[in-house]
Protein backbone atom coordinates (compact mmCIF):
# COMPACT_ATOMS: atom_id res chain seq x y z
CA UNK A 1 0.00 0.00 0.00
CA UNK A 2 3.03 2.27 0.33
CA UNK A 3 2.91 3.12 -3.38
CA UNK A 4 -0.45 4.77 -2.77
CA UNK A 5 0.82 7.02 0.02
CA UNK A 6 4.00 7.73 -1.94
CA UNK A 7 1.89 8.55 -4.99
CA UNK A 8 -0.23 10.89 -2.90
CA UNK A 9 2.78 12.75 -1.49
CA UNK A 10 4.42 12.99 -4.92
CA UNK A 11 1.09 14.15 -6.36
CA UNK A 12 0.87 16.99 -3.84
CA UNK A 13 4.46 17.87 -4.74
CA UNK A 14 3.51 18.16 -8.44
CA UNK A 15 0.67 20.48 -7.53
CA UNK A 16 2.67 22.78 -5.30
CA UNK A 17 5.71 22.90 -7.59
CA UNK A 18 3.35 24.02 -10.35
CA UNK A 19 4.22 21.11 -12.64
CA UNK A 20 3.53 22.44 -16.14
CA UNK A 21 2.04 19.24 -17.52
CA UNK A 22 -0.42 18.95 -14.64
CA UNK A 23 -1.49 22.59 -14.74
CA UNK A 24 -1.90 22.61 -18.53
CA UNK A 25 -4.43 19.77 -18.18
CA UNK A 26 -6.23 21.79 -15.48
CA UNK A 27 -6.35 24.92 -17.65
CA UNK A 28 -7.60 22.90 -20.65
CA UNK A 29 -10.31 21.37 -18.44
CA UNK A 30 -11.38 24.82 -17.24
CA UNK A 31 -11.47 26.28 -20.76
CA UNK A 32 -13.40 23.32 -22.10
CA UNK A 33 -15.91 23.16 -19.26
CA UNK A 34 -16.47 26.93 -19.39
CA UNK A 35 -17.24 26.77 -23.12
CA UNK A 36 -19.49 23.73 -22.93
CA UNK A 37 -21.36 25.00 -19.86
CA UNK A 38 -21.88 28.46 -21.38
CA UNK A 39 -23.57 26.92 -24.43
CA UNK A 40 -25.43 24.36 -22.31
CA UNK A 41 -26.91 26.96 -19.98
CA UNK A 42 -27.72 29.39 -22.80
CA UNK A 43 -29.73 26.69 -24.57
CA UNK A 44 -30.78 24.49 -21.67
CA UNK A 45 -32.40 26.99 -19.30
CA UNK A 46 -34.78 28.51 -21.89
CA UNK A 47 -35.39 25.05 -23.38
CA UNK A 48 -36.16 23.49 -20.00
CA UNK A 49 -38.36 26.40 -19.05
CA UNK A 50 -40.41 26.11 -22.25
CA UNK A 51 -40.73 22.35 -21.71
CA UNK A 52 -41.83 22.73 -18.10
CA UNK A 53 -43.98 25.85 -18.31
CA UNK A 54 -45.94 25.68 -21.55
CA UNK A 55 -48.34 23.07 -22.87
CA UNK A 56 -47.91 22.26 -26.54
CA UNK A 57 -48.46 19.28 -28.82
CA UNK A 58 -45.67 16.74 -28.53
CA UNK A 59 -44.53 18.00 -25.16
CA UNK A 60 -44.81 14.61 -23.48
CA UNK A 61 -42.85 12.77 -26.15
CA UNK A 62 -40.20 15.50 -26.10
CA UNK A 63 -39.92 15.10 -22.35
CA UNK A 64 -39.44 11.34 -22.69
CA UNK A 65 -36.74 11.93 -25.29
CA UNK A 66 -34.90 14.39 -23.05
CA UNK A 67 -35.15 12.00 -20.08
CA UNK A 68 -33.80 9.18 -22.26
CA UNK A 69 -30.81 11.30 -23.25
CA UNK A 70 -29.93 11.78 -19.58
CA UNK A 71 -28.24 8.39 -19.55
CA UNK A 72 -26.62 8.49 -22.97
CA UNK A 73 -23.13 6.94 -22.79
CA UNK A 74 -20.29 9.39 -23.35
CA UNK A 75 -18.61 7.15 -25.92
CA UNK A 76 -21.78 7.08 -28.01
CA UNK A 77 -21.83 10.88 -28.03
CA UNK A 78 -18.14 10.81 -28.84
CA UNK A 79 -18.76 8.44 -31.73
CA UNK A 80 -21.54 10.53 -33.29
CA UNK A 81 -19.74 13.83 -32.86
CA UNK A 82 -16.59 12.26 -34.28
CA UNK A 83 -18.57 11.09 -37.31
CA UNK A 84 -19.92 14.60 -37.85
CA UNK A 85 -16.73 16.60 -37.40
CA UNK A 86 -14.13 14.23 -38.87
CA UNK A 87 -12.86 15.11 -42.34
CA UNK A 88 -15.42 12.84 -43.99
CA UNK A 89 -18.32 14.19 -41.90
CA UNK A 90 -20.73 17.05 -42.78
CA UNK A 91 -18.87 19.45 -40.46
CA UNK A 92 -15.42 18.23 -41.51
CA UNK A 93 -14.48 21.55 -43.07
CA UNK A 94 -14.50 23.39 -39.74
CA UNK A 95 -11.40 21.66 -38.31
CA UNK A 96 -13.19 20.81 -35.08
CA UNK A 97 -11.67 17.39 -34.54
CA UNK A 98 -8.94 17.36 -31.87
CA UNK A 99 -9.86 20.87 -30.80
CA UNK A 100 -11.42 22.33 -27.66
CA UNK A 101 -14.53 23.65 -29.53
CA UNK A 102 -15.05 20.15 -30.97
CA UNK A 103 -14.82 18.61 -27.49
CA UNK A 104 -17.22 21.29 -26.23
CA UNK A 105 -19.82 20.22 -28.80
CA UNK A 106 -19.72 16.68 -27.41
CA UNK A 107 -19.85 17.83 -23.79
CA UNK A 108 -22.76 20.16 -24.58
CA UNK A 109 -24.69 17.22 -26.01
CA UNK A 110 -23.99 15.34 -22.76
CA UNK A 111 -24.91 18.20 -20.43
CA UNK A 112 -27.84 19.71 -22.29
CA UNK A 113 -30.40 17.00 -21.40
CA UNK A 114 -29.47 17.38 -17.72
CA UNK A 115 -30.10 21.12 -17.68
CA UNK A 116 -33.24 20.85 -19.82
CA UNK A 117 -34.76 17.98 -17.79
CA UNK A 118 -33.92 19.41 -14.36
CA UNK A 119 -35.03 22.94 -15.31
CA UNK A 120 -38.31 21.56 -16.66
CA UNK A 121 -38.80 19.55 -13.44
CA UNK A 122 -38.00 22.63 -11.34
CA UNK A 123 -40.58 24.73 -13.19
CA UNK A 124 -43.19 21.95 -13.14
CA UNK A 125 -42.79 21.41 -9.42
CA UNK A 126 -43.14 25.01 -8.25
CA UNK A 127 -45.66 25.47 -5.48
CA UNK A 128 -49.21 25.85 -6.86
CA UNK A 129 -49.59 28.93 -4.71
CA UNK A 130 -46.79 30.71 -6.60
CA UNK A 131 -48.84 31.06 -9.80
CA UNK A 132 -51.92 32.23 -7.88
CA UNK A 133 -49.81 34.72 -5.92
CA UNK A 134 -48.12 36.15 -9.00
CA UNK A 135 -51.45 36.45 -10.82
CA UNK A 136 -53.25 38.07 -7.92
CA UNK A 137 -50.41 40.55 -7.53
CA UNK A 138 -50.99 41.57 -11.14
CA UNK A 139 -48.28 39.68 -13.05
CA UNK A 140 -49.07 38.44 -16.52
CA UNK A 141 -47.37 37.45 -19.76
CA UNK A 142 -43.61 37.81 -19.75
CA UNK A 143 -43.40 38.97 -16.13
CA UNK A 144 -45.38 35.94 -14.97
CA UNK A 145 -43.08 33.58 -16.87
CA UNK A 146 -39.84 35.25 -15.80
CA UNK A 147 -40.95 35.46 -12.17
CA UNK A 148 -41.73 31.74 -12.19
CA UNK A 149 -38.24 31.08 -13.60
CA UNK A 150 -36.64 33.32 -10.98
CA UNK A 151 -38.49 31.57 -8.17
CA UNK A 152 -37.04 28.26 -9.45
CA UNK A 153 -33.48 29.60 -9.52
CA UNK A 154 -32.10 27.42 -6.74
CA UNK A 155 -33.16 24.20 -8.47
CA UNK A 156 -31.80 25.54 -11.77
CA UNK A 157 -28.50 26.24 -10.04
CA UNK A 158 -28.52 22.63 -8.90
CA UNK A 159 -29.14 21.54 -12.50
CA UNK A 160 -26.11 23.57 -13.60
CA UNK A 161 -23.91 21.99 -10.91
CA UNK A 162 -25.08 18.50 -11.87
CA UNK A 163 -24.34 19.19 -15.53
CA UNK A 164 -20.93 20.60 -14.61
CA UNK A 165 -20.18 17.42 -12.70
CA UNK A 166 -21.04 15.34 -15.76
CA UNK A 167 -18.89 17.53 -18.00
CA UNK A 168 -15.77 17.55 -15.83
CA UNK A 169 -15.96 13.85 -14.99
CA UNK A 170 -16.46 12.45 -18.49
CA UNK A 171 -13.65 10.75 -20.37
CA UNK A 172 -15.26 9.30 -23.52
CA UNK A 173 -15.94 12.52 -25.44
CA UNK A 174 -12.67 14.18 -24.44
CA UNK A 175 -10.69 11.13 -25.43
CA UNK A 176 -12.46 10.46 -28.74
CA UNK A 177 -12.89 14.04 -29.94
CA UNK A 178 -9.88 15.62 -28.29
CA UNK A 179 -7.46 12.76 -28.83
CA UNK A 180 -5.68 13.44 -25.50
CA UNK A 181 -3.01 15.57 -27.17
CA UNK A 182 -0.41 16.80 -24.69
CA UNK A 183 -0.35 20.59 -24.15
CA UNK A 184 -3.41 20.94 -26.38
CA UNK A 185 -6.51 18.81 -25.67
CA UNK A 186 -5.39 16.78 -22.66
CA UNK A 187 -7.87 17.27 -19.82
CA UNK A 188 -7.65 16.17 -16.20
CA UNK A 189 -9.69 13.01 -16.79
CA UNK A 190 -7.92 11.93 -19.98
CA UNK A 191 -4.56 12.62 -18.31
CA UNK A 192 -5.55 10.50 -15.29
CA UNK A 193 -6.50 7.65 -17.64
CA UNK A 194 -3.23 7.89 -19.51
CA UNK A 195 -0.99 8.29 -16.46
CA UNK A 196 -2.65 5.41 -14.60
CA UNK A 197 -2.18 3.22 -17.69
CA UNK A 198 1.51 4.11 -17.65
CA UNK A 199 1.74 3.31 -13.94
CA UNK A 200 2.41 6.98 -13.08
CA UNK A 201 0.18 7.06 -10.01
CA UNK A 202 1.61 10.28 -8.61
CA UNK A 203 0.56 12.36 -11.63
CA UNK A 204 -2.83 10.62 -11.63
CA UNK A 205 -3.31 11.35 -7.95
CA UNK A 206 -2.23 14.98 -8.36
CA UNK A 207 -4.78 15.44 -11.12
CA UNK A 208 -7.45 13.61 -9.12
CA UNK A 209 -6.88 15.89 -6.14
CA UNK A 210 -7.10 18.95 -8.39
CA UNK A 211 -10.34 17.66 -9.95
CA UNK A 212 -11.85 17.18 -6.51
CA UNK A 213 -10.58 20.61 -5.48
CA UNK A 214 -12.19 22.14 -8.56
CA UNK A 215 -15.52 20.54 -7.69
CA UNK A 216 -15.24 21.72 -4.10
CA UNK A 217 -14.47 25.33 -5.09
CA UNK A 218 -17.38 25.35 -7.54
CA UNK A 219 -19.86 23.91 -5.07
CA UNK A 220 -18.67 26.21 -2.30
CA UNK A 221 -19.00 29.26 -4.58
CA UNK A 222 -22.48 28.23 -5.62
CA UNK A 223 -23.51 27.67 -2.01
CA UNK A 224 -22.29 31.19 -1.18
CA UNK A 225 -24.13 32.60 -4.21
CA UNK A 226 -27.25 30.74 -3.19
CA UNK A 227 -27.08 32.27 0.28
CA UNK A 228 -26.77 35.74 -1.26
CA UNK A 229 -29.55 35.31 -3.80
CA UNK A 230 -31.86 33.75 -1.24
CA UNK A 231 -32.92 37.22 -0.11
CA UNK B 1 -76.19 51.76 -19.26
CA UNK B 2 -73.86 49.57 -17.21
CA UNK B 3 -71.18 52.23 -17.16
CA UNK B 4 -73.80 54.72 -16.03
CA UNK B 5 -74.83 52.38 -13.23
CA UNK B 6 -71.20 52.04 -12.21
CA UNK B 7 -70.70 55.78 -12.28
CA UNK B 8 -73.73 56.30 -10.10
CA UNK B 9 -72.46 53.63 -7.76
CA UNK B 10 -75.65 51.61 -8.14
CA UNK B 11 -74.16 48.50 -9.74
CA UNK B 12 -73.32 45.75 -7.28
CA UNK B 13 -69.65 44.93 -6.87
CA UNK B 14 -70.27 41.44 -8.23
CA UNK B 15 -73.31 39.94 -9.95
CA UNK B 16 -73.11 36.18 -10.18
CA UNK B 17 -75.53 34.25 -12.41
CA UNK B 18 -75.67 30.44 -12.85
CA UNK B 19 -72.02 30.13 -11.86
CA UNK B 20 -70.46 26.68 -12.00
CA UNK B 21 -66.81 26.14 -11.06
CA UNK B 22 -65.15 22.77 -11.44
CA UNK B 23 -61.81 21.11 -10.82
CA UNK B 24 -61.41 18.81 -13.80
CA UNK B 25 -64.80 17.31 -14.56
CA UNK B 26 -66.06 17.60 -10.99
CA UNK B 27 -68.23 20.67 -10.27
CA UNK B 28 -67.50 22.04 -6.81
CA UNK B 29 -69.44 25.28 -6.86
CA UNK B 30 -72.88 26.09 -8.18
CA UNK B 31 -74.42 29.50 -7.49
CA UNK B 32 -77.67 30.40 -9.23
CA UNK B 33 -77.77 34.03 -8.28
CA UNK B 34 -75.78 36.22 -5.93
CA UNK B 35 -75.17 39.95 -5.77
CA UNK B 36 -72.38 41.28 -3.59
CA UNK B 37 -72.60 44.95 -2.76
CA UNK B 38 -69.74 47.32 -2.11
CA UNK B 39 -71.39 48.67 1.05
CA UNK B 40 -69.02 46.91 3.40
CA UNK B 41 -67.22 43.68 4.20
CA UNK B 42 -69.02 40.44 3.40
CA UNK B 43 -68.23 37.08 4.95
CA UNK B 44 -68.59 33.61 3.45
CA UNK B 45 -69.04 31.01 6.15
CA UNK B 46 -69.44 27.27 5.97
CA UNK B 47 -67.75 23.96 6.62
CA UNK B 48 -64.62 22.73 4.89
CA UNK B 49 -65.44 21.81 1.32
CA UNK B 50 -68.43 24.16 1.17
CA UNK B 51 -66.84 26.04 -1.76
CA UNK B 52 -65.73 29.24 0.00
CA UNK B 53 -62.15 29.17 -1.27
CA UNK B 54 -63.26 28.22 -4.78
CA UNK B 55 -65.68 31.13 -4.81
CA UNK B 56 -62.95 33.53 -3.67
CA UNK B 57 -60.68 32.29 -6.49
CA UNK B 58 -63.47 32.87 -8.99
CA UNK B 59 -64.08 36.35 -7.56
CA UNK B 60 -60.33 37.03 -7.81
CA UNK B 61 -60.50 36.01 -11.50
CA UNK B 62 -58.01 33.24 -10.83
CA UNK B 63 -60.41 30.43 -11.69
CA UNK B 64 -62.29 30.39 -14.96
CA UNK B 65 -65.93 29.41 -14.45
CA UNK B 66 -67.05 26.23 -16.18
CA UNK B 67 -70.42 27.93 -16.81
CA UNK B 68 -72.32 31.06 -15.87
CA UNK B 69 -71.26 34.67 -15.58
CA UNK B 70 -69.68 37.06 -13.12
CA UNK B 71 -70.16 40.77 -13.67
CA UNK B 72 -67.86 43.19 -11.89
CA UNK B 73 -69.18 46.71 -11.21
CA UNK B 74 -71.83 46.13 -13.83
CA UNK B 75 -69.40 45.04 -16.54
CA UNK B 76 -68.95 41.56 -18.03
CA UNK B 77 -65.67 39.92 -17.04
CA UNK B 78 -65.08 37.29 -19.75
CA UNK B 79 -61.68 37.68 -21.43
CA UNK B 80 -60.85 40.62 -19.15
CA UNK B 81 -59.39 38.59 -16.28
CA UNK B 82 -55.86 40.01 -16.57
CA UNK B 83 -57.11 43.58 -16.48
CA UNK B 84 -59.58 42.89 -13.64
CA UNK B 85 -56.92 41.25 -11.47
CA UNK B 86 -55.57 44.77 -11.06
CA UNK B 87 -58.78 45.75 -9.23
CA UNK B 88 -58.99 42.67 -7.04
CA UNK B 89 -56.46 40.78 -4.98
CA UNK B 90 -56.60 37.59 -2.94
CA UNK B 91 -54.72 36.62 0.20
CA UNK B 92 -54.53 32.83 0.20
CA UNK B 93 -55.22 30.77 3.31
CA UNK B 94 -51.56 29.80 3.39
CA UNK B 95 -49.89 32.83 1.85
CA UNK B 96 -46.88 32.27 -0.39
CA UNK B 97 -43.98 34.68 -0.13
CA UNK B 98 -41.73 35.19 -3.12
CA UNK B 99 -38.13 34.17 -2.51
CA UNK B 100 -37.05 37.77 -2.18
CA UNK B 101 -36.69 40.38 0.53
CA UNK B 102 -39.75 41.72 2.33
CA UNK B 103 -39.44 44.99 0.39
CA UNK B 104 -39.36 43.17 -2.94
CA UNK B 105 -42.36 41.07 -1.93
CA UNK B 106 -44.43 44.14 -1.12
CA UNK B 107 -43.15 46.08 -4.15
CA UNK B 108 -43.76 43.23 -6.61
CA UNK B 109 -47.40 43.97 -7.36
CA UNK B 110 -46.74 47.70 -7.67
CA UNK B 111 -43.98 47.03 -10.19
CA UNK B 112 -46.26 44.62 -12.07
CA UNK B 113 -48.78 47.45 -12.36
CA UNK B 114 -46.15 49.97 -13.35
CA UNK B 115 -46.97 51.95 -10.20
CA UNK B 116 -43.38 52.75 -9.33
CA UNK B 117 -43.91 56.38 -8.32
CA UNK B 118 -43.35 56.74 -4.59
CA UNK B 119 -42.63 53.01 -4.44
CA UNK B 120 -40.60 53.18 -1.25
CA UNK B 121 -43.24 55.24 0.51
CA UNK B 122 -46.08 52.96 -0.55
CA UNK B 123 -44.20 49.89 0.61
CA UNK B 124 -43.40 51.58 3.93
CA UNK B 125 -47.05 52.60 4.35
CA UNK B 126 -48.27 49.05 3.72
CA UNK B 127 -45.72 47.63 6.15
CA UNK B 128 -46.71 50.19 8.75
CA UNK B 129 -50.40 49.25 8.36
CA UNK B 130 -49.57 45.68 9.33
CA UNK B 131 -47.45 46.82 12.25
CA UNK B 132 -44.02 46.36 10.68
CA UNK B 133 -41.36 49.11 10.62
CA UNK B 134 -40.03 50.32 7.22
CA UNK B 135 -36.58 48.82 7.83
CA UNK B 136 -38.25 45.41 8.08
CA UNK B 137 -38.18 45.55 4.28
CA UNK B 138 -34.55 44.46 4.33
CA UNK B 139 -35.43 41.19 6.02
CA UNK B 140 -35.03 38.08 3.86
CA UNK B 141 -38.06 35.93 3.20
CA UNK B 142 -36.64 32.87 4.94
CA UNK B 143 -35.95 34.78 8.14
CA UNK B 144 -39.62 35.44 8.91
CA UNK B 145 -41.87 33.71 11.41
CA UNK B 146 -45.27 32.40 10.33
CA UNK B 147 -47.05 35.47 11.70
CA UNK B 148 -44.57 37.86 10.06
CA UNK B 149 -44.92 36.06 6.72
CA UNK B 150 -48.68 36.49 6.89
CA UNK B 151 -48.31 40.19 7.69
CA UNK B 152 -45.91 40.69 4.78
CA UNK B 153 -48.27 38.86 2.43
CA UNK B 154 -51.12 41.09 3.61
CA UNK B 155 -48.95 44.21 3.21
CA UNK B 156 -48.16 43.18 -0.38
CA UNK B 157 -51.92 43.21 -1.10
CA UNK B 158 -52.61 46.42 0.80
CA UNK B 159 -49.89 48.27 -1.13
CA UNK B 160 -51.93 47.72 -4.29
CA UNK B 161 -54.93 49.70 -2.97
CA UNK B 162 -57.34 47.51 -4.91
CA UNK B 163 -61.12 47.91 -4.97
CA UNK B 164 -61.56 44.44 -3.52
CA UNK B 165 -59.51 42.53 -0.98
CA UNK B 166 -60.36 38.84 -0.78
CA UNK B 167 -59.19 37.08 2.36
CA UNK B 168 -59.26 33.30 2.64
CA UNK B 169 -59.33 32.19 6.28
CA UNK B 170 -57.29 35.19 7.41
CA UNK B 171 -57.31 34.17 11.07
CA UNK B 172 -56.44 30.50 10.55
CA UNK B 173 -53.33 29.61 12.60
CA UNK B 174 -52.76 33.17 13.80
CA UNK B 175 -52.60 34.45 17.35
CA UNK B 176 -55.07 36.91 18.85
CA UNK B 177 -52.84 39.89 18.18
CA UNK B 178 -52.65 39.09 14.47
CA UNK B 179 -56.40 38.44 14.32
CA UNK B 180 -57.08 41.87 15.84
CA UNK B 181 -54.57 43.44 13.45
CA UNK B 182 -56.34 41.83 10.51
CA UNK B 183 -59.70 43.30 11.64
CA UNK B 184 -58.15 46.75 12.09
CA UNK B 185 -56.49 46.65 8.67
CA UNK B 186 -59.77 45.73 6.94
CA UNK B 187 -61.36 48.86 8.43
CA UNK B 188 -58.35 51.05 7.64
CA UNK B 189 -58.21 49.93 3.97
CA UNK B 190 -61.92 50.71 3.69
CA UNK B 191 -61.46 54.18 5.16
CA UNK B 192 -58.35 55.08 3.16
CA UNK B 193 -59.09 53.66 -0.28
CA UNK B 194 -62.67 52.37 -0.14
CA UNK B 195 -61.40 48.79 -0.37
CA UNK B 196 -64.18 46.23 0.10
CA UNK B 197 -63.12 43.07 1.90
CA UNK B 198 -64.73 39.72 1.16
CA UNK B 199 -63.75 37.13 3.72
CA UNK B 200 -64.03 33.36 3.87
CA UNK B 201 -63.71 32.26 7.47
CA UNK B 202 -64.68 29.73 10.10
CA UNK B 203 -64.01 32.22 12.87
CA UNK B 204 -67.56 33.37 13.68
CA UNK B 205 -66.52 35.28 16.78
CA UNK B 206 -63.91 37.26 14.86
CA UNK B 207 -66.32 37.89 11.99
CA UNK B 208 -68.82 39.39 14.47
CA UNK B 209 -66.45 42.32 14.89
CA UNK B 210 -65.69 42.71 11.19
CA UNK B 211 -68.61 41.87 8.89
CA UNK B 212 -72.28 42.65 8.93
CA UNK B 213 -73.30 40.54 5.95
CA UNK B 214 -72.87 36.76 6.06
CA UNK B 215 -73.35 34.26 3.29
CA UNK B 216 -73.68 30.70 4.49
CA UNK B 217 -72.42 28.09 2.06
CA UNK B 218 -72.91 24.35 2.00
CA UNK B 219 -71.71 21.80 -0.54
CA UNK B 220 -70.87 24.40 -3.11
CA UNK B 221 -74.17 26.26 -2.88
CA UNK B 222 -75.51 29.32 -1.11
CA UNK B 223 -77.62 28.17 1.82
CA UNK B 224 -78.65 31.51 3.28
CA UNK B 225 -77.76 35.18 3.37
CA UNK B 226 -78.04 37.25 6.51
CA UNK B 227 -77.48 40.96 6.98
Amino acid sequence: MSYLSEGFIQGLGLIFTMNEEVWTAVITTLKLSFLSMAVTLALGIPGGFILGYFSFPGRRILRIMVDTLLSIPTVVVGLFVYAFISNRGPLGGYSLLFSIPGMAIGQTILALPIVVALTASAVESVDDRLRLTLLTLGARGKRLALSTLWESRHQILLAAVTAYGRVTAEVGVSMMIGGNIKWHTRTITTAITLETGKGEFSTGIALGVLLLGLSFVLNWSLAALRRRTAS
Amino acid sequence: MMRQAQKNGTAPLYEIRDLVCAYGDEPVLHIDRLDISSDGPTAFVGHNGSGKSTLLKALAFLLKPAAGTIRFLGEPTEEREGELRREVTLLLQEPYLLRRSVFENVAYGLRARGATDRLVERVAEALQMVGLPPDFGKREWFRLSGGESRRVALASRLALRTKVLLLDEPTANVDEENALLMARVIGEAREKWGTVSLIASHDIQWLDGVCGRRILMRRGKIESISA
